[in-house]
C-alpha cells in the first residue's frame, strides 16, 4: 500500500508543469489542479521535478498522538469551558448591535475566541482526528446521542472512515 | 526610556523619537500590530531567571476534568475539522463541522450578555487562566501547551485592550476601517490592510480574514 499521496500547493504552483510529464498515472492532470489521490500512487516523482517546491508529499498514515498530562488538561478544559462562554456572549452582542462597528467588532471577536478555542482544543488531546480520544469520543455519540437531533450518522460514518491510531499503541 | 509592546515586542525609544512616551496621546497604538498606547510597559532590566513556577494546585487525575460544554465541545469538532482539511480529508472534515454546528447551535444562550460581562471574562482568563496554564505546562515540558499559552494570552489581552477602548472611545476608532482576524491564532487587527506579518504567529497578511459588516437587508 501506498505511504505518502502528493498534494500541490496552489500558491506556489507555476504551472511549470514538470508534474504532468513524470507522473506515471496521469494523477496530477486535472481539471481543477488538486492533484487525484486515487489515481496517486505515492512515487514522489512529481514532488522531485517541480522548480517551484509545490508538490509536497503527506503520509497516508499518522502516528499516535503525543499524550497530554493530567495536570495540563484539567486547566485546559476549564479555559475552553470560558472561551466557549466569551464566544457564545460576543456572538449574541453581535446579533443585538446596532451600530456597524460594534457589529463588526464583537463578530471579529467571537471568531477570533473560536479560533484561540480550537488550538486549546488541539493540545488538549485532540490534534489528530485519527486519536483514539477522537475516536473514544465519537463511539460515545454513536452509543448514547446527546439529543435526538445530534448528527448521529456523521459520528458513525467517521468512525468508519478514520483509523485509531492508538488502538495498538 | 524604552516602552515596549506585550504584543510584538515593537520598542518605542523616547530618544529616538523625541516625544516622551507620556506625551503620546491615548489613542496611539503600536505602529506594528495596533496595541493600544496603555499596553505598552516600560522596558525591565534584564530580570535574572526565575525559579521553576510551581503547577498549579490542580489535581492530576482525569477525574478532576471539567467536562467540556457544547461550546467548547463545538469548537473540539471545527478543530478535528480543520485538522481533517490539512490532511486533504474533505469528507471527514464536512461531517466534523456537521457535529461542530451542531454543539454551537446547542450551546446555552448566555444571560444578560454585556460588554462589561465580556470584558470581565477575558480579564478572568488573563489574571488566572492563563497564569495557571502556562504554570502546569511548564512543570510538565509541555511547550506545545506553553505555545497556546503565549499566543492565547497576547490575543486575548488584544481582545481585552479593544472592548475597553471601544466602551471608553465609542465607534469613531473603527468607521472608514477595516476589523481583521488571523485565521491561525485569532489576533484581532483595526487597519485598512492587515499587517504583513501575524505580530503574534508569524504568518504572512493573506492569512487574515476582513470581517464584513452586515449586508444592507
Amino acid at each position: 500500500m501506498k505511504k505518502t499521496i502528493a498534494v500541490r500547493n496552489l500558491r506556489l504552483c507555476t504551472k511549470d508543469c514538470l508534474c504532468l510529464y513524470v507522473c506515471p498515472t496521469g494523477a496530477s492532470d486535472t481539471e481543477n489542479s488538486v492533484i487525484d489521490t486515487a489515481k496517486c500512487v505515492g512515487c514522489g516523482t512529481c514532488a522531485a521535478a517541480c522548480p517551484s517546491g509545490a508538490i509536497s508529499m503527506v503520509p497516508v498514515e499518522y502516528p499516535p498522538q503525543q499524550k497530554k498530562a493530567g495536570a495540563v488538561l484539567a486547566p485546559a478544559y476549564a479555559l475552553a469551558n470560558a472561551k466557549a462562554r466569551q464566544e457564545q456572549a460576543a456572538r449574541q452582542l453581535a446579533a443585538a448591535a446596532e451600530s456597524d462597528g460594534l457589529y463588526r467588532l464583537l463578530t471579529a471577536m467571537a471568531r477570533s475566541v473560536r479560533l484561540v478555542q480550537e488550538d486549546l482544543l488541539r493540545e488538549s488531546g485532540y490534534m489528530l482526528p485519527q486519536s483514539g480520544n477522537a475516536h473514544a469520543l465519537l463511539q460515545g455519540w454513536v452509543d448514547s446521542p446527546p439529543s435526538p437531533d445530534f448528527p448521529t450518522e456523521a459520528a458513525r460514518r467517521l468512525l468508519e472512515l478514520l483509523p485509531n491510531n492508538d488502538a495498538h499503541a | 526610556m524604552r516602552y515596549v509592546c506585550p504584543i510584538c515586542g515593537y520598542i518605542y525609544d523616547e530618544a529616538a523619537e523625541g516625544v516622551p512616551f507620556d506625551s503620546l496621546p491615548d489613542s496611539w497604538g503600536c505602529p506594528l500590530c495596533g496595541a493600544p498606547k496603555l499596553m505598552f510597559e516600560p522596558e525591565a532590566a534584564p530580570e535574572p531567571p526565575k525559579p521553576q513556577p510551581a503547577a498549579a494546585p490542580l489535581a492530576a487525575g482525569d477525574d478532576d476534568l471539567q467536562p467540556l460544554s457544547a461550546g467548547a465541545l463545538a469548537a473540539l469538532c471545527s478543530n478535528l475539522a480543520r485538522g481533517c482539511e490539512k490532511q486533504y480529508k474533505e469528507e471527514e472534515a464536512a461531517l466534523f463541522r456537521q457535529i461542530a454546528d451542531f454543539y454551537t447551535a446547542a450551546a446555552p444562550a448566555a444571560e444578560d450578555p454585556s460588554l462589561e460581562a465580556l470584558e470581565a471574562l477575558f480579564r478572568d482568563d488573563l489574571d488566572s487562566g492563563y497564569p495557571g496554564l502556562s504554570a502546569a505546562a511548564t512543570a510538565q515540558g509541555d511547550r506545545g501547551a506553553q505555545r497556546i499559552c503565549v499566543w492565547g494570552e497576547k490575543v486575548t489581552q488584544m481582545l481585552y485592550a479593544l472592548l475597553g477602548r471601544y466602551q471608553r472611545e465609542g465607534e469613531a476608532f473603527l468607521r472608514g476601517t477595516q476589523v481583521w482576524v488571523c485565521s491561525v491564532c485569532g489576533f484581532l487587527y483595526i487597519g485598512d490592510t492587515p499587517p504583513e506579518l501575524c505580530p503574534v504567529c508569524k504568518v504572512p497578511a493573506w492569512k487574515f480574514d476582513k470581517i464584513e459588516g452586515r449586508r444592507p437587508a
